[in-house]
């Protein structure tokens, strides 16, 4: 699973102890999801795209398609909005 | 090395941290009774009477509230601290299983008797080894 944690994160200038803090889990859970090591679970993942004002499609996709999720490829964006 | 030890420390919450020290208060004041009562036991500095089952008494609630401590470690642990303890119990359950099946054919082959708490020992260590591989696993060379 790719995600783009490490880059949001760094938008808000946050250390992993920071995001760590505000996600209530450890600072070795958050590195582990940005290096693609570790998926979270649905309610952590739910909790980070809540953090980030983001969906989670937004944030997390499927290892190697490199394909932006269906609702924000910008075909579909004039559909849904 | 350093940076294994790094990603150990990173791997706790606070609350991790919290409740993983009552767990390691538990289990030492539980080894260490059972080391005392062993040793008074064999050496017949207490008989088999009300001090001797008083002794064995006080390791079984120890070793329950060690036990119990755990539990509430686990529950409350982070989901990846879950996961790497997962990993370690199951290379733990694995390699004393496999022993306790394997050693019995041996010792009918002639290797040595061993004593019925040995299987907990490998048990034991390799839940620890399993800790290791998967917190290595997990977060080595984690950044601050």
């Amino acid at each position: 699973m790719n995600n783009r944690v490490r880059e949001l994160r760094g938008t808000r200038g946050w250390s992993q102890g920071d995001l760590a803090e505000r996600l209530g889990v450890s600072r070795q859970t958050v590195n582990a999801i940005e290096t693609g090591k570790y998926d979270p679970s649905l309610p952590l993942a739910f909790s980070i795209a809540a953090l980030f004002t983001l969906t989670i499609e937004e944030i997390f996709h499927p290892n190697g398609s490199g394909v932006a999720p269906r609702s924000t490829r910008p075909e579909n964006r004039d559909f849904i909005d | 090395m350093a940076s294994i030890l790094a990603s150990c420390a990173g791997a706790y919450t606070p609350k991790d941290r919290y409740n993983l020290r009552i767990f390691n208060v538990w289990i030492i004041a539980a080894a260490l009774s059972f080391a005392i009562a062993t040793l008074l036991i064999k050496a017949r500095y207490v008989d088999t009477g009300v001090l001797g089952w008083g002794l064995a008494l006080l390791t079984l609630g120890l070793s329950i509230l060690a036990f119990r401590s755990y539990l509430v470690f686990l529950r409350g642990a982070d989901e990846l601290l879950r996961r790497i303890q997962l990993e370690g119990l199951a290379l733990g359950f694995g390699a004393g299983a496999v022993f306790m099946l394997s050693y019995r054919l041996f010792e009918r082959l002639g290797a040595p008797k061993l004593d019925s708490g040995d299987p907990f020992v490998v048990m034991a260590v390799f839940w620890a080894i399993g800790q290791f591989i998967a917190m290595r696993r997990y977060g080595a060379g984690a950044e601050r």
